[in-house]
């Protein structure tokens, strides 16, 4: 089931066929992180995305993990509505003046045990907007961070190997 | 009196040289009100308005005003110098200038004292009192933020009351992965009665951070206005660079830049068709073109190695050249691509997307000059506008890319807009890689000062820049992208709809965050 998917219209229904363009880094990256994510959240990791001040592209990279050519919901990650049922925020930009209420707001709002994901060159505190007047300097400014996917934007297998990095680490903790 | 006519007349004059450039018009503080109340209500659009501090070496405060007229190919704009930080509001005349004052006043502390809307726009309560980033003497510096914020420093949203009357609010931060912004309903039942929308919540002073930069650092600037329109904005500052040096670039890099802009608008637009049928849950629909979607990205990181066309255009040209190669593996893909793009819209062609799209989210044809609105939002309310036309740039002037309308004005017919602009994109790449010429990509050149405006369809709409070198490096940058005026229209298409319709008319507007907040 996962290496097909429907091409075809409503108009010709129950047709499938293999997909032209298939990433084997992307799916050897779902699966590991599959495996982490059985055993270490019982099969359901829920990520809240929240964008503090990026350039939209994170924000596109992201939803592109849920449409049909990486379809990570295959692997048991969802992107869920609210901070109250995620176990990862995901956050971007370097965190604006104007935002940075809504994080601390978003961060409190979800149950622990959390996990925190700078998504994005501004986030991990690398950016352009360093030391400016209207930003702090990355999500570690405001709350803590436990892992950080650099890029401008991160591509889909970035943002999956640095998941997969989050969950070593974890895995880690657990066991020292 | 005879003078003043003579002045607006004059002002007129200017309109209609047959030259693809801008005036500029010295207007004393006295002609000021009358002149501005003779232009109003001609077809003339007030598409941009902006300050600079000692332009010129002019001391105090420059604003400048730009007027497009429609069929007119030349821009006019008005300079107005200040000797004290207050001026005139110009909003009642012209409405777009309601924003660009309120963003003026934050960022110079210049006083509009008649305005009829004086709240901060950009700068959000826990900015501290008295703080006006783009001034001179204000350097790009970490600054103090408010600790508390006081009751009477909240922001104060217009209060709608009456019988069964609620208030829905909604952000800045959103259930699903979008950018954030604030949405203050008050309704009905389930209708919308008023809709006030807050933004900027992404400031994060592009405008500043530009300043004192060389054009090749700012491109990099530029490009992350946002992201989704790096090329279009990428091209538009180096645009206005190499209008200011007077250089063109090489005919080769012309047909490789329009290839790029036009590759931007089939993904952000596929983007836009994807997002409008999930959110008339129709998910199934919707992944057509999310496959399409990412195919583009595909081909994008082929040509330019990024997958959102970064790093590649720069003033003078492109930094590096597009492999025949690349363009050929391009042109085979897009042989199959407008097939299977027909078989995802017939796929959508059913009663019950139909149904949710027709008569939703309506934009009235006369709010277009007043509010600026421009692009696919416009186009499809009957607007016959379009900067690839009305001030052709890049191949446009020998090329046309298709001119598409229609005059329903609803979300069917920004959808239907936006699949024949895609068509006819995809039509207009496949003659450029056609007709390709030979040669280099960049025309070395010697940066000049000066200032100049530069106008560029986005798939959202113009995007307006204005550049001033100053000593080789950028003095003022200001951008105003599509999404900055046509945000406004949304507050008036969302009037009488249902709140579950909501999203699929922001979503059929697909307008920019963070470059509405700069």
């Amino acid at each position: 089931m996962n290496k097909k998917f429907s091409r075809s219209t409503l108009i010709v229904p129950n047709v499938t066929e293999n997909l032209v363009i298939r990433d084997e880094e992307f799916e050897k990256l779902g699966l590991q992180l599959k495996d982490a994510v059985n055993s270490i959240f019982s099969r359901s990791l829920a990520i809240r995305e929240l964008d503090a001040g990026s350039d939209n592209s994170t924000e596109i990279e992201m939803v592109n993990l849920t449409t049909p050519y990486y379809d990570v919901e295959r692997f048991g990650i969802t992107f869920v509505a609210s901070p109250r049922h995620a176990d990862i925020l995901a956050i971007t930009g370097a965190i604006t003046h104007n935002m940075e209420i809504a994080v601390k707001k978003t961060y409190d709002a979800m149950p622990s045990p959390k996990f925190v994901v700078a998504v994005g060159d501004d986030a991990c505190s690398v950016g352009i907007f360093k030391n400016t007047y209207a930003v702090r300097n990355g999500a570690e400014t405001v709350i803590p961070v436990d892992m950080k996917i650099p890029g401008n934007p991160p591509t889909p297998v970035a943002i999956m190997t640095g998941l997969l990095g989050l969950m070593h680490l974890i895995r880690a903790h657990k066991i020292s | 009196m005879i003078d003043n006519i003579f002045t607006v007349s004059s002002l007129f004059e200017e309109f209609n040289q047959d030259k693809n450039d801008e005036s500029y018009v010295v207007l004393p503080e006295n002609k000021f009100d009358i002149v501005i109340s003779a232009m109003a209500g001609r077809d003339v659009v007030l598409i941009g308005l902006f300050c600079a501090q000692n332009f010129e070496g002019s001391g105090g405060f420059t604003l400048f005003y730009v007027f497009e007229r429609r069929e007119c190919k030349h821009i006019v704009v008005v300079q107005r110098h200040l000797n004290v930080p207050t001026a005139s509001s110009v909003a009642t005349l012209f409405p777009s200038a309601c924003w660009f004052e309120r963003e003026i006043s934050d960022g110079f502390g210049i006083a509009f004292p008649d305005a009829f809307d004086r709240r901060p726009l950009f700068l959000h309560e826990k900015y501290p009192d008295g703080f006006h980033p783009l001034r001179k003497e204000v350097s790009n510096q970490p600054i103090e933020t408010k600790l508390v914020i006081k009751p009477g420093d909240e922001y104060q949203f217009k209060e709608m009351s009456g019988e069964g009357v609620y208030q829905i609010p909604v952000g800045p931060v959103h259930a699903g992965i979008i950018e954030p912004g604030h949405f203050r309903f008050s309704v009905i039942g389930e209708t919308i009665f008023n809709l006030e929308i807050r933004m900027f919540y992404k400031h994060r002073g592009i405008e500043k951070l530009a300043e004192g930069k060389n054009p090749e650092e700012a491109v990099t600037i530029a490009e992350t206005i946002s992201g989704d329109e790096s090329v279009t904005n990428a091209f538009a500052f180096s645009s206005a660079v190499e209008k200011i040096a007077g250089i063109t670039v090489p005919p080769r890099s012309l047909y490789l830049r329009s290839i790029l802009l036009e590759m931007e608008r089939i993904y952000s637009h596929l983007g836009d068709m994807a997002g409008m049928i999930v959110d008339v849950a129709f998910p199934r629909g919707a992944s057509h073109f999310f496959i399409l979607r990412e195919e583009m990205f595909r081909q994008n990181n082929n040509l330019a190695g990024s997958r959102f066309l970064k790093g590649i255009i720069c003033p003078g040209g492109l930094k590096k050249d597009i492999t025949q190669e690349s363009l050929n593996h391009l042109s085979n893909y897009l042989d199959t691509f407008l097939p299977r793009l027909e078989s995802a819209v017939t796929a959508c062609s059913i009663s019950s997307v139909i149904d949710r799209l027709e008569t939703t989210g309506v934009i009235q044809k006369e709010l277009i000059p007043l509010l600026n609105i421009t692009g696919p939002a416009a186009r499809a309310a009957g607007a016959t506008i379009d900067t690839r036309y009305d001030h052709p740039y890049a191949i446009y002037p020998d090329t046309g890319a298709g001119f598409v309308t229609s005059d329903k004005g609803d979300v069917m017919a920004r959808f239907n807009v936006k699949a024949q602009e895609i068509r006819n994109s995809v039509q207009l790449i496949q003659n450029l890689i056609k007709q390709m010429p030979a040669g280099g990509v960049i025309t070395p050149f010697q940066i000049k000062d000066g200032y100049a405006l530069s106008l560029v369809e986005a798939a959202r709409g113009q995007s307006m820049h204005w550049v001033y070198i100053k000593d080789g490096l950028i003095d003022r940058y200001k951008v105003r992208t599509a999404s900055f005026c046509n945000w406004q229209a949304i507050e008036h298409a969302v009037m009488g709809n249902i709140v579950p319709d909501f999203p699929l008319i922001n979503k059929s507007l697909n307008l920019s965050y963070a470059g509405t907040d700069l």
